[in-house]
This record gives structure tokens, sequence and C-alpha cells, in this order.
């Protein structure tokens, strides 16, 4: 099979065809039984199915009914790595420019030595849209989209380190060892896809995030509702194919030798499901074979559309690529696909973490997402798709009103602007605020908790009765804290 | 939901539902006459709507509705509370929407009724009565003074286990079966027969070294007819050095080990594997358990402190650590004693005692203050380098070191004078290139004409430095002259100094405030900014000086560093503490207060109900793929009950007799008839009964581990490297992998080949990235400690077996092997193939289908088959 046609063979992949089937298995009273077995689990029905999208017993990611009839049933989250700053992107502040060059009239805490005096922001504001809210220059095409966006100005966390900070807006603790939110949510749900992985991750071109896998680990749950992480170049998954030297008629003789001799053992140990859903993982792994590249592969886009993510760009075709990614996946029922944008590298320059050049790091990063990011809108929008997908905007931490040497800007767990999108969502309002500078959270402030509650709850969830069962405790992705906010889930 | 929502929003949105207010006015749910209390109407409405966000847990804008002095105090937004005035209180006024913001914040609102009694309540003067406390003070007293109910102790894991009496049996000799005989006659199922010997060899092997037995040992034990085999090849796999790798990566999960410290820095702990192989060494020699605790606990207290007892030590610094300002920042100090609490709780006493940091326990009888008692046994523990020489040694070397810092010094002053006006020039030339003109402008202004904001900025960048090479570049030839032979001098005197060391990362008693600068301290950029120590001190005893104490520890309310209530003084597990144990134990000279020891002496005592319990269970669990308590670091009320409690007792108090030895309950466990049953077993009607296999009517197969799995698989093909102990190996991970997680963690990526054929063991731990195969067969967390691991079947772990470089490489090894043996005889080569996986040949049914899978393919299909089949993975 050429690679050509491996990419659009998806749908064909089968493992058995039932004749086959009985006939590789002997025939005979043992091949019967065992047919019947798997009948029964379903699993026959799989490895007939000639598509992408079956129920296979054992998996753990059959499809569970959620508490309510959800406004949404996936999740698109675009992590922006490194911290963006609010004050330069989506909540100006007047008094940042009235008061520039004068202390921040409170002892400040900041990561990096000294604190500096106010600064105002080297980016213009304007008022967009229907609803008039106010966008920075750098995202002219995002603006173009705020009718379709709820801004949370008072999103807050508690801690000045990337990585506690990162962990919090994906686990709701700073401390490791706790599942991220893409864990809770396909463990809540499980997945509308049997070819492909629920939680699907995709980092920056760049490198991973400040944390690694540990930002989409599953914790204390079992290691199957971990994140796994797609490549955006070749085979999305690693081990995902045979490597070179290994023929497809290879691989085919050897899952299918495979296959009998766990059938002829399998008859020898009754009453074990736990084996027959290992052969059922195998022949999982094989349809993902065919399945994985397919759901990935932009190549079968349109040019309009591959232009409306930017694909044409070298500066946007990066993450536009992944956004792409992340519709194609959403659409073969994906349940959660987390971008980090910002990664290893220069940690100034390749994440938003802008200590020494606010300017330059702002305006490269937001050129390199903005249209990608309207672009996706548009396009779920186009598709239909916008309604049943939430897409969630946020980073770690805000960034400090104060300056860092005139020229950058420290982390500033006290106020951060995040944003929510789709799943019927209503658009053009600003939710909370911050103070007047951009320092702290002020009105209605939003905890991680109370941003994962309300995540859970337009998926169909109540984050009080999503737990898991672990050291003793019903575990909650909100521990004991978590309030919906309003304005969204109105 | 959503309706309600909005319902409930537009009530409390005064200004927009005037009407819905006064329909609130006009409709009190309560008969003026009843009266109001806290206790009956107002409590219930805080619980539900108020403390969530203001209470225990947190104090949002600062408001603490839990007592009535709080209120008062109110928050940031004011006081909360006029008692006697309702409309002049902001806790009334949000709830009907007359100030905002219109509260409870996202819940539900109150009914009409409620805020009718609210009103009421705070006219009346707001009384917290029926012995709510009244006052901070009082509630921290209140909490501080706990105690346990009188029934603490009725609850099975608090009892001390008693010795029950061997349940008699007709058909069974050993005390273990019979006390499984008489749970599966209760139940109504029987037990399987016993499995066929090589099943039975298979699972000895793989159970107590991780490497299945090669044909020869197979072959050897068949050929032993003697009786007693079965009692010899357990002897022979105890004896075996492999049994402490195996057992020792058991207790690795308990004790959170890795080899580099986590969170963002992720720094290699390039002494950890010592306390690795000591683990392993411990089995090994069977130390014994109460003693392996001790040394891991207090192994710098013991009355004879070895460099083997020290390297223990590192148990309690194994976890996680930021290694960035620990001194400055209490709550990460904090952060690591509930790490050390959490691991001995859970994994060594099966208690989630750090469950009682904020609050006591909501379902154990632990109190907050036994949580804060055991927090001050550990309190004064601080992380050092030490130096694995003779005391002797030690101090020469140190000494030799201290001499050339002396003649080092004043050279590298005179090099800091020569650099110094380059440096200071330098500096503004660097601010004039790199800095806007304000910055310029604030920095070269005489201090006392900058305006305030002028001097943060000024104090932002004459802290920087400017590259060292410009500074030298920047030098007269006459002091570029000097410079250089004064470098030269520093350079010939570091070259005499001792060679360093081999170390290990241990623990001792000292004072964490006065640690000295660790990796990571130094980017702070900013000295000034420290927290000092608010008294004198010293980072650890000093030799001839006063005996040590530990620094003060204090019972934090709601676990909160910065809210201290009482000094603690150390202590235990009330509900598990039985007599008057000491809680320091002095030790001569004072070096180090003894706590520690009299916590391990608590936990190894007899008298503890829970150590030796815990401990068999997890042995039981990982020969019989199930603890007796499930729950292996939980015998909590929240944990599961014991299927066979008389058993665990029984076993607990064999285990204690025996001198904590785990080698004999290994004996003792495999040698009963229980271990020996068949896995492969049909039994209907114990299906239907005891379909999870509670009563052990047949053996639990069990997964292989990830670990478990990568050494069987190397086994088989005869490539693994046997070699025991020493520095970690870095077996090969693709580029795009370790990309994901580059940053400052470390990976010495090695290409697969012999070097990194050693057991798995050996890899190295990396906390910011789980080594791709172990993370897809499970490797639990390794930032806590772990009970069970999951066992999963996801197709991740299929295709890690189809198409990973390293298991097609040793399918191709194992294929040389073979042929090697028998070129040419497919006939031969599909037996070899199966006498090497697994220890048998071949049935007719599977010889024809492997031998046309050969004759069609070729031979490396066949055993890259042999890997991926369920037989091979599984120990059964």
């Amino acid at each position: 099979m050429s690679d050509h046609d491996h990419h659009h063979s998806c749908k064909k992949r089968t493992f058995w065809d039932r004749r086959d089937f009985l006939f590789q298995s002997g025939g005979g009273i043992a091949g019967l039984a065992l047919a019947h077995l798997m009948d029964k689990q379903g699993l026959l029905a799989a490895a007939q199915s000639d598509t992408c999208e079956v129920p296979v017993p054992g998996n753990p990611f059959t499809p569970r009914d959620p508490h309510f009839e959800p406004r949404a049933k996936s999740v698109i989250s675009l992590f922006m790595s490194g911290g963006v700053s609010q004050v330069d992107t989506f909540d100006p502040k007047q008094a940042l420019i009235d008061h520039a060059g004068e202390p921040l009239a409170e002892s400040v805490v900041v990561r990096q030595g000294h604190p500096g005096p106010l600064m105002p922001s080297p980016f213009g504001f304007k008022k967009h849209g229907q609803s008039g809210i106010d966008v920075s220059d750098i995202f002219p095409h995002i603006a173009s989209k705020v009718d379709e966006i709820a801004f949370i100005r008072s999103l807050y966390g508690r801690s000045n380190d990337h990585i506690q900070a990162t962990y919090e807006m994906q686990t709701g603790q700073i401390r490791v060892g706790f599942p991220s939110v893409g864990s809770w949510v396909t463990y809540g749900l499980g997945s509308e896809s049997s070819s492909l992985p629920a939680y699907v991750v995709m980092n920056d071109y760049r490198g991973g995030p400040l944390g690694g896998p540990t930002d989409w680990s599953a914790g204390f749950m079992p290691a199957a509702y971990q994140g796994t992480l797609f490549r955006a170049v070749g085979d999305p998954i690693v081990d995902l194919q045979p490597p070179e030297g290994v023929s497809t008629e290879q691989q085919r003789a050897r899952l299918d030798t495979l296959a009998k001799l766990n059938e002829i053992d399998m008859a020898k140990n009754p009453g074990n499901s736990e084996l027959s859903a290992r052969i059922s993982s195998y022949e999982l792994a094989y349809r993902m074979q065919g399945c994985a590249p397919e759901a990935v592969d932009t190549s079968a886009e349109s040019d309009v559309t591959k232009k409306l993510y930017g694909l044409d760009d070298p500066m946007t075709e990066p993450f536009g690529r992944q956004c792409l990614m992340a519709r194609r996946l959403v659409e073969r029922g994906v349940r959660f696909v987390q971008l980090f944008h910002g990664g290893l590298g220069n940690q100034n320059t390749d994440t938003w973490d802008a200590h020494s050049n606010l300017k330059e790091n702002h305006t490269l990063h937001a050129k390199e997402t903005d249209l990608p990011i309207a672009g996706l809108l548009t396009d779920l929008k186009g598709r239909g798709l916008l309604d049943s997908t939430l897409v969630v905007w946020h980073a770690e931490f805000g960034r400090m009103p104060i300056s860092q040497r005139g020229v950058g800007r420290d982390h500033n767990p006290g106020a951060m602007t995040g944003w929510m999108a789709g799943a019927g969502i209503q658009g053009g309002q600003v939710i909370g605020s911050s103070d007047d500078f951009g320092y702290k959270a002020a009105e209605q402030r939003v905890s991680p908790h109370d941003f994962h509650a309300t995540m859970l709850h337009m998926l169909g969830m109540d984050h009080t009765k999503l737990t898991y069962r672990y050291n003793g405790r019903d575990m909650r992705l909100t521990d004991v804290h978590g309030t919906l906010i309003p304005q969204i889930v109105a | 939901m959503r309706k309600v929502l909005n319902a409930a929003w537009s009530v409390r949105k005064w200004r927009l539902a005037p009407a819905a207010v006064v329909v609130l006015w006009a409709s009190p749910a309560i008969a003026q006459s009843e009266r109001i209390t806290f206790t009956d109407q107002i409590r219930p409405i805080f619980e539900r709507s108020c403390w969530n966000c203001h209470g225990e847990a947190s104090q949002l804008s600062g408001l603490d509705l839990r007592t009535r002095d709080d209120a008062i105090a109110g928050g940031t937004r004011g006081t909360a509370l006029v008692p006697g005035r309702a409309d002049e209180s902001r806790l009334y006024q949000v709830l009907t929407g007359l100030a905002d913001p219109p509260m409870p914040m996202g819940g539900d609102s109150l009914s009409d009724g409620e805020v009718a009694a609210v009103r009421q309540w705070i006219d009346d003067g707001a009384h917290w009565d029926e012995g709510g406390a009244t006052s901070a003070a009082d509630a921290l007293s209140a909490l501080e003074n706990s105690t346990l109910p009188p029934d603490a102790r009725d609850y099975w894991a608090f009892r001390l286990p008693t010795q029950a009496t061997v349940p008699a049996s007709v058909t069974y000799s050993h005390p273990i079966d019979r006390f499984l005989d008489t749970s599966r006659g209760e139940a109504g199922v029987e037990a399987a027969p016993k499995a066929d010997p090589l099943t039975r060899l298979r699972r000895a092997y793989l159970d107590l070294t991780g490497l299945p037995p090669t044909p020869e040992q197979a072959a050897a034990f068949l050929a032993d007819t003697e009786r007693g085999a079965w009692e010899r090849v357990i002897d022979q796999l105890l004896e075996s050095p492999h049994y402490g790798e195996r057992w020792g990566r058991h207790w690795m999960d308990v004790a959170r080990y890795a080899d580099s410290t986590g969170f963002e820095q992720d720094y290699v702990r390039p002494n950890a594997w010592r306390y690795r192989d000591y683990v392993i060494n411990a089995y090994n020699k069977d130390k014994p358990y109460n003693q392996f605790l001790r040394e891991q606990i207090a192994g710098d207290e013991l009355d004879h402190v070895t460099d083997e007892t020290l390297i223990a030590t590192g148990f309690l610094r194994a976890g996680p650590r930021v290694q960035f300002r620990e001194k400055d920042n209490p709550e990460r100090r904090h952060d690591y004693l509930d790490d050390v609490l959490a691991t001995l709780g859970r994994g060594v006493l099966g208690m989630t005692v750090h469950c009682a940091r904020c609050h006591d326990h909501k379902f154990d009888p632990i109190l907050q203050k036994d949580y804060y008692s055991m927090q001050a046994s550990i309190f004064g523990y601080v992380e050092i380098d030490h130096p694995l020489l003779d005391h002797r040694d030690v101090l020469s070397y140190r000494a030799a070191n201290a001499e050339i810092d002396a003649q080092v010094e004043p050279l590298r002053g005179e090099i800091a004078t020569l650099e110094e006006p380059h440096r200071n020039r330098l500096r503004l030339e660097l601010i004039r290139e790199r800095f806007p003109e304000n910055v310029q402008r604030a920095a070269e202004k005489p201090a006392e004409e900058r305006t305030a904001g002028e001097q943060l900025l000024a104090a932002q960048v004459l802290s920087l430095n400017p590259p060292r090479q410009r500074v030298i570049d920047a030098l007269t030839d006459e002091e570029a002259e000097r410079h250089l032979a004064l470098t030269r001098q520093v350079e010939d005197l570091d070259r005499q100094r001792p060679p360093e060391p081999a170390m290990a990362e241990i623990v001792t008693d000292g004072d964490y405030r006065f640690a000295p600068d660790g990796p990571g301290d130094e980017v702070i950029g900013c000295p000034e900014c420290r927290t000092p120590p608010d008294a004198p001190g010293t980072f650890l005893y000093e030799e001839g000086g006063p005996a040590y104490e530990a620094p003060p520890s204090y019972f934090l309310i709601r676990g909160d560093p910065f809210s201290s209530g009482s000094e603690m003084q150390p202590g235990f597990l009330s509900v598990a503490t039985y007599g008057d144990p000491p809680t320091a134990i002095s030790r001569p000279g004072g070096r180090t207060s003894g706590r520690r020891l009299a916590l391990a002496e608590w936990i190894t005592s007899r008298d503890n109900p829970l150590t030796a319990r815990v401990a068999v269970n997890r042995i039981w669990h990982h020969h019989f793929g199930r603890g007796i308590v499930r729950t292996l670091d939980n015998l909590g009320k929240m944990g599961e009950l014991p299927t066979h409690p008389e058993l665990l007792d029984w076993l607990a108090v064999e285990f204690m007799d025996r001198g904590w030895s785990v080698k004999e309950m290994h004996r003792l466990m495999m040698t009963s008839e229980a271990y020996q049953m068949a896995s492969a077993h049909d039994d209907g009607a114990a299906l239907a009964t005891d379909p999870e296999n509670q009563y052990l009517w047949r053996y639990r197969p069990q997964r292989l581990e990830a670990e478990a799995l990568r050494d069987a698989i190397m086994t088989v093909a005869g490539t693994i490297d046997l070699t025991v102990g020493g520095k970690p190996i870095f077996p090969f991970v693709p580029p795009e992998i370790l990309k994901t997680s580059e940053g400052k963690g470390h990976w010495d990526n090695q290409e697969d080949g012999p070097e990194v054929w050693r057991r798995s063991v050996y890899v190295f731990r990396r906390r910011s990235l789980g080594f791709p195969f172990f993370d897809t067969f499970d490797l639990p967390d390794q930032n806590q400690t772990a009970a069970a691991r999951n066992v999963s079947t996801v197709p991740t772990q299929a295709l890690t077996l189809l198409n990973n470089g390293f298991v097609l490489n040793q399918a191709q090894l194992l294929a040389d092997r073979i042929q090697g043996e028998a070129p040419g005889d497919i006939e031969r080569q599909v037996e070899l193939a199966y006498e090497l996986a697994l220890m048998r040949p071949p049935t007719a049914d599977e010889a024809a289908v492997a031998r046309s899978l050969v004759r069609e393919q070729s031979l490396v299909d066949l055993t890259h088959v042999m890997f991926n089949l369920n037989e091979f993975l599984y120990l059964r």
C-alpha cells in the first residue's frame, strides 16, 4: 500500500471480516465459541465495521452520558504559554497612561529582581464589533470576532511560577499529581471516536510548554486519560507506524498470526475479559494507524480553508495548521483538543514570557496566533461546529502593569484575561474587571476552579458531581471550590 | 438549569427587576413570632451559600464569615455585618441586590423566606448562638484542642492486630490456605487445582526477580523431583541479586523515587541513585523492615550511623522539590513537609494523614493537631550533600579546601578591584545600548534627583552586569597583564584542591532558613528582596556548639503558613498511639533533636497497629495481584475493608514475630497452595458467585509491569546486561519527545544498544518526562507515593509493542539467536521461540500457525509476535 492511499484508506481498514475470521480461527467449535463470545462483546462488530467509528469493548472511552443536556460536546483549548499581558491585549488601562513612570502604590512582589514603575501599553486599543469591546491593535482578526467572544477580565491564579501556574490552569492545583481538565472531561464523557485518542495535545513547533507532559497528565487517574501528544509533522503519534524495513504486508501477517495464537490461548483461559480487551486493543491500534494520519492530514482541505487559517504565510502557518488540525479532530469526535502556543527554546522570545521586550514579543506571538484563531472561529461556525464546541483561550498568568527595566513585564498571577467562545455562549460581553491598573482581579473574581467548573457545565457536567475516588476521597477537578460564571452559563 | 439561573440572576439585580424585589418584600415566609437562631436558620444558609468562598477554604475579598467578629471586621470592601441594622449590613445588601456584586455568586439565590430570615436575624443583633465560636481566638482554640471521639479506636485498623487462631482444616496444612479455605467455604466457591510446574515456575521467577526463567532454569526445575523442589527454587530466587531489583522497585513506587527534582528546573539529582541502590541492597540482605524504616526516617540519628544509614535518609527527600528560594517561601517548605508526611502516611501507615493539613480529617480519626505534631517531629530536617569519606578524611578534605579558599580570596579581591571601574562604565554603556531613553535617564541621574519611579527603574538596571569577557577586554594592557597573572594563580590553586569525593544526598537536622544558596537561588537578582530569618542561627549543628534545637513549628490555621497558631511539640497520630512513647530520643552530643528517631520508633513499634498490616498487605498484593485490603495506601474508612481480616492480622503478627523479615513472608505466602493454584481454570459457578475473585478461587493473572515487560523482552532475546547497581542509564528517547520537555531537564540520550540493555530499575527517572515505554505501560505518577499501579489496556500499548524500535530490535536479536541455534530448521526454530519466550513447546495448532508465518514471511516476524502474545504479557 503506497503512502498515498494509506491516508485515504482509513475507512476501509478492517482487521477481519466475519467470514475470514471464522475461517482463520480454524472454524470448529472453539472458533465458533470464540466468535460468539466476541460477538456478544461487540468485538466482531468492531472488527467488521468499515468506518473509523465503532464501539469497541474494553475501551475506557466508551461515550458516557453527561449529567444534564450539554451545550457543547467538545473543547478546543488554546493555551498561550509564558503568560499574556492583559493590559496590552484585552484589558486596556487608562491609568497606566495617566500614571506612567510612577510606582504602583502597593508593595509589589515580582518574580525577578526589583519592581519597576507603571508602564503604559506600547500598543493602541480600539473598540470593535457591535459590542464595542476594546482590543489591542496586535489582534486585528480576533478583534473582528469580539461579538462571539466572552472576555473574562478577572481571572486570577495563585502562583507566579510558570509551572505551578500552568498546573493550576490545567488541573486546579499548583502541585503535581492531579489530572488535567482534559483528563477530567474525557473521564467524564468518554470519546465519540473509537479510533482516535479522546484527548489530544499539540505543542508549539518550537517545543513543549514548561512543565512538559505533566501538564496533560492524568495524575492519579488511569493513564488512559492522559493527553496524547500529536506531532505537527510526520505521523501524529510516536510508534504509530512500523519503521522502515517492516512492510505493511509483513505487519498484516504478524497481526493475523498474533490474533490466531491469542485465540488459541483465550480458549484455554476462560472468563478473563482482560484478555479479550487486549486483543481488541490491537484492533484499535490497527485502526488508528489509518485514522490518525487521516485526521490530521490538512492536505485535503481547500485552498480557501488553508488561507483562512494562514497556511499560506510562514508566520501563521505553524499555529494555523494546528488550529486546522484541531477542527478536523473535533469533527471526528475527539473530545478535547489542546493547543499550546509558545514553547521551549529561548523562553523570552519563543513564549509569551515578555520579561525583556514586551513590544517585540507580544507583536510576534499575536501575529502568529491572531489570524489562525480567528480563522478557527470562522471555520467552526461555517461548518456548524461552533455551537457544539467550547473554545477557551488563556495563559498561565497575566503580566504586571509595572515595567521590567522599562521594556518588559514580569509575571502577574493577580489578574489575567481569558476568554470563551462557542457552545452557544453569549459573545460580545466582558465579565468581571481588574483594578484600575490591571494588577489584581477586582469585580467578580474568577479563579481557575470557577473557570473549570464553568467549562464542565458547558459540557453537561456538574463539577460537584464529577468525582474520581482516590486516596479515600471523591476527588474533583474543582476540589471543594468552583462557582459557575453566571454570564457564561446563562 | 439554564432557566433557573437566568431567573436567579435577574431577581438579584435590583435595578433590572424591581418588581421581583417588591415581591420579595411582600411575602416574608416566616411568621414574626418565630425566633431566628443562627444554628437553626442561618447556619444552613451560610454553609450552602457563603462559606464556600468566605469560610475555611477561602476568604474571597478578604472576607471570612465564619465568626461574628470576622463578619464585623469584614474584608476589602469593608464591614459585612452591622448587628441590629440589616439595611446597613453589606451581607444583607448583596443578598437582595441592593449592592454589587449580587450574592451568592453563581449559585442559586436565597429563597424569599431565607432572605427574610437573614434580615430579621441581623436586626435581632446577629447572634452566633448555640455554642458556635464567636471569635477567631475561640475558633482557633477549638481547632487546636479538638479531641477524638471516644469510639475512634473501634475501627478495625486502629486496634492492635492479634494473632487469630488458624482455622482447622482436613484439606490444608498451610495456615494461609486454612484461612482462605474457611472464607471460600462461606462464599461457596472452590479452589482451583494446582497450576502446572512451568506456569508456577514462570510465576515465581517473574514475581520474585521480574525476570522470566531461561529454558535451562526450567529444565533444572523439572529435573528436580526430590521433595522440596518448590521451596528450593524459592530460596534460590530469594538469594538472587535480582530479587532486590524487583522488590526494591516496588518500594521505590512507595518512596516516590526519581532522579530529578521536578518542577520548572527539574534538576538532576546526581547522587539519588545511591538511595536506589541502598533499597535494592536492603531487600537483597533481607534487612528487617523495621530497621529499613528506621534508617530511612532517622538514619542520621541512630546509635550506629554509617554511610549506609545516611544514604537511607534519601527517602525523606526523594519527592519533588522546586529548588528555588525555599528559604524565602515558607509555603514551599510546608509543601515539602507535607510530601514527607503524605508519603509516611499513605506509604507506611496506610493513612491519609495529609488530609488533616487544613482541618481535622473528614472521615478518619486524625486530628489537625496530629498532623502538626507529626510535622514538628520532622520539622528540623534539612537536605545536605554528604561526602562518602571517613570522618577524618572529611575533616582533612574540608581543611584542604579551606586553606585554598584562604589563598584564593585575596587574589579574587584584587581581580575584582581591577575589573570594578570598567564594569561600572560598561554597565552604563550596556544600559544605553539596551534600554529606552527614560531608563537611561533614570540610571544616569544622581540618586537624589530620581523620582520615585526612576528609583525603581534605576534599581532594576543598575543591578545588571555586562558580560565578564567585555570587562576583561576593556582592561588596559598593564591591568590585563596583572589580571592574567592573578587568574593563573587562582587556577593553579584550584588545581591543588583535593578531588571531590563521592557524595550522597541525605537528610539531617538543621534550620532551613539558614540554608546556603543552592541551584536556582542565584536567579533572584535582588538579594535585598530576601526574607531574612527573624532570629539568629546556623544552618547545621556546629561542632562543639550548643545542642541542636529544632526551629519552632506551628499549628497552621487552614494549613496557611502565614496563619500560625500555637507552637507545636512533636507527636504522632493519637488514635494509633498506645502507651506513652517518647516523642524525642536525646542523642549523644546533641547533634540532632532525636525527634525523627522517636517517630521511627513509634512507627516500627509492635504497638503501632498500622505499620505491619500495611507492609504484609503490600507483599500480599504483589504475590496475589490484589491486597487483602485492596487500597494499599488507605486502611482508613474511605479505603476498602479487608477481604480476609483474620488472615491479615495473622500475617501482621507473624511478620513481627519473624523479625520483620520480608523474605520470610515471601516463603510463607509462596509455599501456600493458594499461590500455586492455576489461573486458567474454568468454574462457571465460582465466576458467577465471585466474579472479582475476591475469595481467591483461582490465581489472578497480572499483566507484567512496565519494567518487567522490558526486562522480559531482553531476557528472552538474550541481550540483557544483568550488572547490579550504579549510575542510571538513558535508553533512547525519540528527539521529538525529548523536545516536549527540553527545558532544564536532563536526558543523556543513548542510542539503543548493549550499554542501555540493563534492567529497567536503572533507567533514569526524570520527573518532567516519564520514559515513554514505561509511561505507556502505566508507570505511576513519580511525584506522589503510589498505591497499586493502574493496569490499562489501551491501543498505544499495542502500537508500542508493534512498532517501537527497541522492541523490533530485540525481536531481530531473538531471531538471530534462534537462527544461530537452529539454522534453516523451521520446525526447531518455532519450538525454540516458544521455549525461550514461554518456557514450553508449542501445541500442534500453535506450531502450525507459527510455522506458516515463518515460511511465508520470516523468523523475525514470529519472534516479534512472541513479544505481543497475551501469554507473554501476563504473569499467570
